[in-house]
């Protein structure tokens, strides 16, 4: 991974600890987020959000399926991140795999609620046509291309931004037969924006040393004790939480970073949006 | 050097681009030769009747001479070559470099120099922490891990190309060595051009600045040279606790200099200006002035402003050559 000699590591700890990192950040400062919207004319919506040189892609693609038995009155959401060969040479063949599955179920948890599907940043039910019979299956893809760090933060943004630039089809149903397959028409002209306000934003604090830090590069990633991802909605409500590393964390710990991963995920949340705003200018 | 992309918004944007048209009418300092940029398949202007020699990057095209390169035309003699812009670093001997240990071998530690193959840097060739003159022994070779280690950021010189193509490196001055308490930036090799002085004590801040030829620029704490030999590793063993290691760390004052010099770097190099002493330190400088902060210098309007700056200096240097 990234070769850095005591000296460095030496360094970067002290800016960590002195408030100034490597790059002129304090310790609660982003990198610079640039957003840009549909990248992928295939997809139904699509997003690449570069953070700093963390470069990733999100796309969305809507298809026709059948609900779970479980679950008649609910859509299907899955989520599936690829590592690029051409982030780092390690993600080469399988390499990158182990870290996909990583992010892909870090994402699941903090984006999809429960496993009941209750509590999920995308309203599922809003996902269903006829009840048991006909609903829309979303695939979010994500593809990383440049990795320096805090791949999860720019994955739930780039996921966030995919899914306000997402139409859906409208779709009408037109033999409403009550056992079988009732036919539908997908509509060529008319979609459906989905409704994102209700999606969260990832705010991952990296502990190094005694403090934590937001949007770590990778060469502070490298640095880190233990990270904890923090999903959270508009609302200010925690909507899903992983940790990372191997040190263990205090309990206090964990609420003190909770409380301000919070403040700093409404920032991000008014740097994005104002952002997906300029993107959208800009595309038409 | 990763690249920074600063999103502008529309007026930064018509002053960027109308900066850059500038610099592009503006003949650059090295313009004594004639234009000589070009690109995959442009002409070549030779003289047939000189009985030139096609090089690297070039192809004879019914007879003309085309290139098959991005980058500058070099003459040297009868040959033509291009010489790639965006290309690894080529080695000349006499180079300062700045490299990182990858590997350590009999006798020798092998550098990523940003070189197509890894450099050497033979024990013989490299002064012994005591400063004696004498045969390397096999106690020498043991402990080889406590001069240099893997990923260890060094800075030594080309000495030269052995028989078998592989390069060869060498340390034999106190201003040679392994660099700690700072940064290591990566830039592209073709922005650094050789010059007299690679070595800059910046001594308003209590900066070292080393501009290695193949790209890699070390910004650290001041040290004199050769008193730091091994120092800090062995501060570390000792200092086991956090609460001590804080003491040693960089002075706050001396690590905003290094974070304000590291991001002039960047920025020139994001915009693809020559690296040079004077021009980080004027970047710094212009930042310091206009209450610009650290972060910030990698923002869209501190970009814009240094290009800006950069049309005005090259403006008036043409004026008083004119």
């Amino acid at each position: 991974m990234v070769g850095l000699s005591e000296g460095e590591k030496h360094f970067i700890r002290g800016g960590i600890a002195q408030d100034l990192r490597s790059d002129g950040r304090k310790r609660l400062q982003f990198r610079s987020i640039s957003v840009e919207t549909g990248v992928i004319p295939q997809a139904n919506g699509s997003a690449r959000v570069r953070l700093g040189a963390t470069d990733v892609i999100a796309s969305i693609k809507a298809e026709l399926g059948k609900p779970s038995i479980l679950r008649p009155d609910k859509g299907k959401v899955s989520i599936f991140v690829d590592c690029s060969p051409t982030a780092a040479p390690m993600f080469e063949g399988r390499g990158g795999e182990e870290l996909s599955n990583d992010l892909s179920v870090a994402l699941q948890r903090c984006l999809l609620g429960g496993t009941s599907g209750a509590g999920a940043g995308i309203d599922l039910s809003s996902l269903i046509i006829v009840d048991g019979k006909v609903c829309w299956d979303l695939y979010i893809d994500g593809l990383v291309i440049s990795s320096d760090g805090n791949l999860l933060d720019a994955l739930a943004a780039a996921i966030k931004v995919a899914l306000s630039n997402t139409g859906i089809p409208k779709v009408s149903v037109l033999g409403a037969s009550s056992d079988e397959q009732p036919d539908v028409d997908v509509s060529d002209e008319e979609f459906l924006q989905f409704d994102t306000s209700g999606v969260p934003v990832i705010v991952t604090l990296t502990k190094v040393g005694r403090h934590y830090i937001v949007d770590a590069t990778s060469e502070e990633e490298s640095q880190m004790s233990s990270a904890i991802s923090v999903s959270v909605n508009r609302r200010g409500q925690i909507c899903g939480l992983t940790k990372r590393g191997g040190a263990g964390l205090d309990p206090s710990v964990v609420l003190d970073m909770i409380s301000v991963a919070n403040s700093v995920s409404q920032q991000l949340i008014t740097v994005l949006d104002s952002e997906i705003a300029a993107a959208e200018a800009s595309e038409e | 050097m990763r690249d920074l992309q600063p999103s502008l918004n529309q007026t930064q944007r018509v002053r960027l681009q109308s900066a850059l048209r500038q610099l592009h009418s503006l003949p650059s300092s090295s313009s004594s030769s004639p234009l000589s940029s070009v690109a995959v398949a442009d002409p070549i202007q030779v003289n047939h009747d000189d009985n030139i020699l096609k090089g690297h990057g070039t192809l004879d095209c019914d007879g003309e001479v085309v290139a098959t390169l991005c980058g500058v035309v070099e003459r040297v003699n009868k040959l033509v070559y291009v010489r790639a812009l965006r290309a690894r670093y080529k080695p000349e001997v006499g180079d300062i470099i700045v490299g990182r240990v990858i590997e350590i071998a009999p006798k020798r530690w092998r550098l990523e120099i940003n070189f197509s193959q890894v450099a050497v840097l033979m024990l013989s060739s490299m002064n012994l922490p005591d400063g004696i003159q004498r045969r390397r022994t096999a106690v020498d070779e043991l402990n080889m891990r406590s001069i240099f280690e893997e990923n260890d950021v060094i800075c030594a010189e080309v000495r030269g190309f052995q028989h078998d193509g592989s390069l060869h490196l060498q340390a034999r001055s106190q201003k040679y060595g392994k660099l700690e308490r700072g940064q290591l930036l990566t830039v592209p090799a073709y922005l650094v051009k050789r010059r007299k002085q690679h070595f800059h004590h910046l001594e308003q801040y209590g900066v070292d600045l080393i501009i290695g030829c193949n790209g890699f620029i070390w910004v650290g704490e001041h040290v004199e040279a050769g008193e730091n030999v091994g120092m800090l590793v062995e501060d570390q063993k000792k200092t086991s606790t956090a609460e001590e290691e804080s003491w040693s760390f960089t002075p706050l004052e001396t690590r905003k200099h290094i974070c304000r010099i590291a991001n002039a770097v960047r920025l020139l190099s994001a915009l693809g200006f020559t690296l040079t002493v004077e021009a980080i330190v004027d970047t710094a400088e212009a930042s310091l002035a206009s209450n610009i902060e650290i972060n910030d210098m990698l923002g869209a309007e501190f970009f814009v402003q240094t290009a800006e700056r950069e049309v005005q200096r090259r403006a008036s240097m043409v004026r008083k050559k004119g």
